[in-house]
C-alpha cells in the first residue's frame, strides 16, 4: 500500500467518524436526548480517533498516528464498557432511545472495535512508512475538507457541552441546557 | 469542565491544519489526560454485577 492510499483510506476513515458524530448530533437535536457524561466522554473518544487520522491525512501515515487512533479507541471503548455494563442487569434502565436495537454506547463499542481493528490491519501494510520523514505534505483537498469537517466538530461539540453543562460536571441524567435555563434544545 | 477535551482537541486540529504535528500530538495527550480525569470523577456508582 503506498502512502497515497492510505492517506485516502484514513480520509475516508475521518468522514466515517464524523458520520458517527453527526449522528450523535442529529439524535441530540433532532430527539432533545441531550448527551449524558459517559456519553460525551465517548464522543471525546471518537474526536480523538479523528485526530490521529487527520495526522495521517496531513502528515503522511506514521505508526504514532496510529496509535494515537487505536489509543482513543481503546480509552472510548472503556468508557462504553463501562456505561454497559450500569445496564447490563435487566430492569436497571437504559439511557436515551435504542438505534436499530442498539443503544449509542452499545453502538459506540462496536464502532470503536472497528476502529481498533481497522487500525491494526492497516498497520500491517509496511510500504506506507516508506521514506515517511522526508515525504513532502500531499494531503488532497478531499482529505483537508474532512480534517476541516472533524474540527467543526469538535468546536460544535464543545460549545454544545458548555451550553449543557456550563462550567462544571455534567449531571447525571441531563434534561436542560444549564445555561439555556428552561429551554430543552438550544 | 467537561468541554475542555473538546477544545484540547480542536486546537490539536488547528495545528495539524498549521502543519505542526508535535503541538497537535501533545493537545491530544493532554486531551485524553483530562478525559480519563473526567471519566473518573464520574464512575462513582458501584456496578450491580459479579465478577
Amino acid at each position: 500500500m503506498t502512502a497515497s492510499l492510505s492517506r485516502s483510506l484514513n480520509a475516508l476513515g475521518l468522514l466515517a467518524v464524523s458520520l458517527v458524530l453527526i449522528a450523535a448530533f442529529l439524535d441530540q437535536f433532532l430527539l432533545g436526548e441531550l448527551p449524558c457524561p459517559l456519553c460525551l466522554l465517548q464522543r471525546v473518544g471518537f474526536m480523538g480517533a479523528a485526530l490521529g487520522l487527520a495526522l495521517n491525512v496531513k502528515f503522511g501515515p506514521r505508526p504514532a498516528h496510529y496509535a494515537v487512533t487505536i489509543l482513543s479507541a481503546c480509552f472510548g471503548g472503556m468508557v462504553s464498557i463501562r456505561q454497559i455494563l450500569g445496564h447490563i442487569v435487566p430492569g436497571t434502565g437504559t439511557y436515551g432511545s435504542a438505534i436499530l436495537g442498539l443503544h449509542y454506547y452499545s453502538w459506540a463499542l462496536l464502532i470503536f472495535g472497528a476502529i481498533v481493528l481497522g487500525c491494526t490491519a492497516l498497520l500491517f501494510f509496511e510500504r506506507q512508512f516508506e521514506r515517511a520523514d522526508t515525504a513532502p505534505s500531499r494531503a488532497t483537498a478531499f482529505g483537508l475538507a474532512m480534517v476541516a469537517l472533524a474540527a467543526a466538530l469538535a468546536l460544535a461539540n464543545g460549545v454544545s457541552t458548555v451550553l449543557e453543562c456550563a462550567g462544571g460536571l455534567c449531571p447525571d441524567n441531563p434534561v436542560i441546557y444549564e445555561l439555556l435555563q428552561g429551554s430543552k434544545r438550544p | 469542565m467537561m468541554s475542555l477535551p473538546f477544545f484540547g482537541l480542536l486546537a490539536g486540529f488547528g495545528f495539524v491544519m498549521a502543519g505542526r504535528r508535535a503541538a497537535a500530538l501533545l493537545l491530544w495527550a493532554v486531551s485524553i489526560l483530562v478525559m480519563l480525569v473526567l471519566f473518573r470523577l464520574h464512575i462513582t456508582d458501584p456496578l450491580t454485577i459479579v465478577l
